[in-house]
């Protein structure tokens, strides 16, 4: 079947199969292999997307039901340069391995979205669904913390 | 110091976290070939009849494997050079199958999708044999693995270890009180969250090469060498970004078998574990049943101790005959025990293979020591942290199993600075409060190894270039598992060359282009890895300034390498892109120095861990609301990821206490928990804050003072916690995980 969608910013059109997994449309397909694949199950967050500004796991949703959406990817975070979140991660000691970062990267841009100014329960809610196996969390806590209280200051 | 104790951010860090690091899965390979493999659905089973036809008519399928058209070579996935003596006992399919998950067949198409669906096709008839699950029943089943023709393989125990120091009747006749305990560890998994994956290519000269998230290429060089009976030089290894491992990478389980279908089809072929395939068909850790009696003067001196493990390492041997000796070797170099006995059993049974996890032995020999001291402690009525006080050893003590000297060992520091930071004595006197939740605190020590010292090659070879831009190359066979060894490891080298990490330009480990090296394993890296490359780094530094001479017409006296040039006392001088643009235009050789570094001492790491719980008496469920480490790290190269290693190894732990375990069905032998929905790990939620105590007094032997983190990081998380539950109900648990139901029969 055809559909139209966004994805990081640029209008697609493609042929897309009736089972496919949104995860695997955007890996295969469109390449964006900095969507990872943790579980397949909806357990891991490894594949976060931002469906219209909120996280989602990119494999529990058909690729389908996106369309007329607009889908962001690790890949279009950083469109313009590593972003200030991205930043604080790695300054933050926030990534080990690396491979639960982009979902958990997205996860919390996601939070910051719809709760700017959240608490440090609320963030750790927000990251709940996401595994990381390497940094007990405290590190990445800390780092989306950091985030929001500088888009605080700045007003953004 | 310039990069030495400095909070450097990973030198691979933009890519992780813009998520362009290609990980296996992610490599565009042409022409690539994909794999879905058939597992045994039963426990201990003949396989009498395979019919790959219906498989084989699938469009897109290419071959089907199975026992009788690959090697019948017997292999041991453990080993880590060639040559290495080790129960081989493994093949790449079995003729009679030991375990639920153990690998049937294999089908390889042009997708994963077709090889899946082609993958249920295979028709296979299955001769069902008694399976044992439990390690006590495997004991008197001796014979229990056995090879096609009936004939046993090994037999149960596989591994024995027994050690007697002093007279230890006479310590329990003396003893105010003796203690004894019956523990049990369960079998938790390593949940990396990036699955087991791996691509073998066929290079046009014949040789095979293979792409692999793995903790040594040359440990993968020789188990495929061994599976496939090639020689050694046919086969090439590459790491590849790791996703995680703690262990469960470390031993090549579907490299074997990846690199025999390249080589047969004569294509690549990519092999990628799902979730459940990664639980059921790779590793665990290796549960321990340990029972320990412990003699005590009523000041809370040890005055003799015995203790027996028995260790269940699954259906094949793999590393697991090393444990009760490896457990023997961490427990008696925590405290001075006058009087010692020790016996440790490992055995085969029907269930998922053991291998290496985060400490290899030591979270479940300090978890079974460290509860019953502080049951000991408390039915004495002293306080844990002085009755621990009392028995550690000190700088300089040698332990008595292998006579090694245990260096500039800081655990008392750790236990007191930590009470004293974790206000232990003030919380202490809170109590655990009268209603439906109690809080209780809970304390464990640990110590753990810096490498393989005084086995096995404990050696490392590091090569440090400069390059024409003035940056310095290491060639070292380094894998980083994500803990930030490659960080660590250009600090150490910068430190050297006057340069900053991020100009260190590491080779990725290759077997082609790389000298020997154990691999990332046993708390190696910055104590072993990090001494070779400072002394490569020391004598390159020696290299530049000689040569600068020359350029700069000047006495050696003085020159020094900083901010990534070579300068006089006055502060003239030349960067070091522009010393290698002289060189280079005179046609002489760039600097490079290369030294082997050969390991003389294994010292000791060590660590206090404090935890505050609360515990739910209605529900039997514990949180975790406040937790504490102190770590004797010697000197942290990069606090930042020294603390990372804190954080994570206590993530670990936690889960490793209250609620990870694979639960296999000790009917059936299947794995109940067996993906993320049914095997629970503790999230941003769950977690508790997490404070971090550096213990920095320097090792002598060590990179700038340092030694190892890794591994330790979890050892002692898990009795803390369970000291801590104890604590609040008054009660003396002692099996792992503490599940509600298992707390809530403790209440009655």
């Amino acid at each position: 079947m055809r559909m139209s969608l966004k994805v990081n910013g640029a209008a697609v059109e493609t042929e897309v199969s009736p089972i496919s997994r949104l995860s695997g449309f955007l890996r295969d397909v469109l390449g964006l292999t900095g969507v990872k694949e943790g579980c397949c199950e909806g357990e891991c967050g490894a594949c976060t997307v931002l469906l219209d500004d909120e996280p989602v796991n990119s494999c529990l949703m058909l690729a389908f039901q996106v369309a007329g959406c607009e889908i962001v990817t690790i890949e279009g975070l950083c469109r313009n340069g590593i972003s200030d979140l991205q930043q604080a991660f790695l300054e933050m000691g926030a990534v080990q391995c690396g491979y639960c970062t982009p979902g958990m990267v997205l996860a919390a841009e996601g939070l910051l979205r719809a709760n700017p100014n959240p608490g440090e329960a609320e963030i750790r809610h927000a990251l709940a669904g996401n595994i990381c196996r390497c940094t007990g969390f405290e590190t990445i806590v800390r780092a989306v913390a950091a985030e929001a209280a500088a888009r605080q200051r700045a007003g953004r | 110091m310039n990069q030495i104790s400095r909070r450097v951010p990973l030198v691979d860090g933009v890519a992780k976290v813009t998520g362009a690091l290609r990980f296996t899965a992610d490599l565009d390979v042409e022409g690539l070939l994909h794999c879905a493999l058939v597992f045994s659905p039963h426990p201990h089973a003949r396989v009498a009849s395979i019919d790959a036809a219906s498989a084989l008519a699938v469009k897109g399928v290419h071959a089907v494997f199975w026992h009788e058209n690959t090697p019948a070579r017997y292999y041991n996935s453990s080993i880590w050079f060639a040559g290495q003596e080790a129960l081989a006992d493994e093949r790449m399919f079995a003729p009679i199958v030991r375990h639920v998950g153990d690998r049937v067949a294999a089908v390889v198409a042009d997708t994963e999708e077709i090889a899946r669906l082609a993958a249920k096709l295979v028709a296979v008839e299955y001769v069902s044999l008694p399976a044992i699950f439990d390690p006590e029943a495997a004991l008197l089943h001796a014979g229990l693995a056995m090879r096609e023709d009936g004939t046993p393989t090994f037999m149960n125990p596989v591994a024995y270890e027994s050690f007697v120091r002093g007279d230890t009747e006479a310590g329990f006749a003396a003893a105010e009180l003796v203690v004894e305990t019956h523990i049990t560890t369960p079998r938790s998994h390593h949940c990396a969250v990036e699955p087991h994956a791996c691509i073998a290519k066929p290079e046009p000269d014949g040789r095979i090469g293979i792409l692999s998230p793995c903790q040594s290429v040359f440990a993968v060089q020789a188990v495929v060498v061994q599976a496939l009976g090639v020689p050694q030089e046919q086969i090439r290894v590459t790491k590849t970004p790791i996703g995680g491992s703690f262990g469960g990478k470390a031993e090549p389980i579907l490299d074997p078998l990846c690199a025999f279908f390249a080589l047969a089809l004569g294509r690549p072929v990519m092999i990628r574990y799902d979730r459940h395939e990664t639980f059921t068909a790779t590793r665990t850790r290796s549960s321990v049943m340990g029972r320990m009696r412990l003699g005590l003067s009523s000041d809370g001196r040890i005055l003799a101790r015995e203790t027996e493990t028995l260790v269940d390492f699954g259906a094949y041997c793999t590393g697991g005959d090393y444990l009760p000796s490896s457990m023997l070797q961490r427990l008696v170099r925590l405290y001075d025990v006058p009087a010692e006995r020790y016996r440790g059993r490992a055995v085969y049974t029907n269930t998922v293979p053991a291998g290496a996890f985060r400490g290899y032995g030591s979270p479940q020999i300090h978890t079974v020591a460290e509860i019953t001291l502080d049951i000991a402690a408390r039915r004495l009525g002293i306080d844990p942290v002085a009755m621990r006080l009392r028995n550690l050893v000190g700088p300089g003590a040698i332990e008595p199993w292998q006579g090694l000297d245990v260096g500039n060992a800081r655990g008392r520091e750790c236990l007191v600075r930590g009470a004293d930071a974790f206000e232990w004595e003030a919380r202490r006197q809170m109590g655990t409060g009268r209603g439906r939740w109690r809080r209780g605190i809970g304390v464990a020590s640990a110590t753990h190894i810096n490498g393989c010292y005084p086995g096995f090659h404990e050696e490392t070879t590091a090569t440090l270039k400069l390059l024409p831009d003035g940056r310095a190359e290491l060639v070292c066979a380094l894998h980083d598992l994500g803990c930030g060894a490659d960080t660590t490891l250009a600090q150490i080298a910068g430190e050297t060359l006057g340069l900053r990490a991020c100009d260190i330009a590491i080779v990725p480990a290759d077997t082609d282009t790389c000298p020997y090296d154990l691999g990332t394993r046993a708390s190696r890296m910055t104590y072993i890895c990090g001494e070779a490359i400072r002394r490569a780094g020391v004598a390159l530094a020696e290299a530049i300034r000689a040569a600068a001479v020359l350029e700069l017409n000047t006495e050696a006296a003085g020159l020094r390498l900083e901010a990534g040039a070579v300068r006089r006392q006055d502060g003239s001088g030349l960067a070091l892109s522009d010393l290698a643009d002289r060189l280079v235009a005179r046609g002489v050789e760039l600097p490079a120095a290369t030294e082997t570094y050969r390991a003389q001492a294994n010292p000791g790491s060590y660590a206090a861990h404090f935890a505050e719980v609360e515990v739910d008496r209605l529900t039997g469920c514990v949180r975790v609301t406040d937790y504490l480490a102190a770590h004797d790290v010697g000197r942290a190269i990069n606090p930042m990821l020294v603390e990372g290693q804190i954080h994570g190894g206590i993530q670990i732990g936690i889960g490793y206490a209250l609620y990870e375990d694979v639960a296999l069905d000790r009917i059936t032998g299947v794995m109940r928990g067996n993906s993320f929905s049914r095997y629970t790990l503790a999230n941003a939620s769950e977690m508790p804050p997490m404070r971090v105590v550096l213990i920095e007094e320097g090792e002598p032997t060590g990179p700038f003072g340092a030694k190892a983190v890794g591994e330790i990081a979890t050892i002692p998380v898990a009795a803390a916690v369970v000291n801590a539950v104890n604590d609040a109900l008054a009660t003396e648990l002692t099996h792992l995980p503490l599940v509600p139901e298992r707390i809530l029969a403790a209440l009655g």
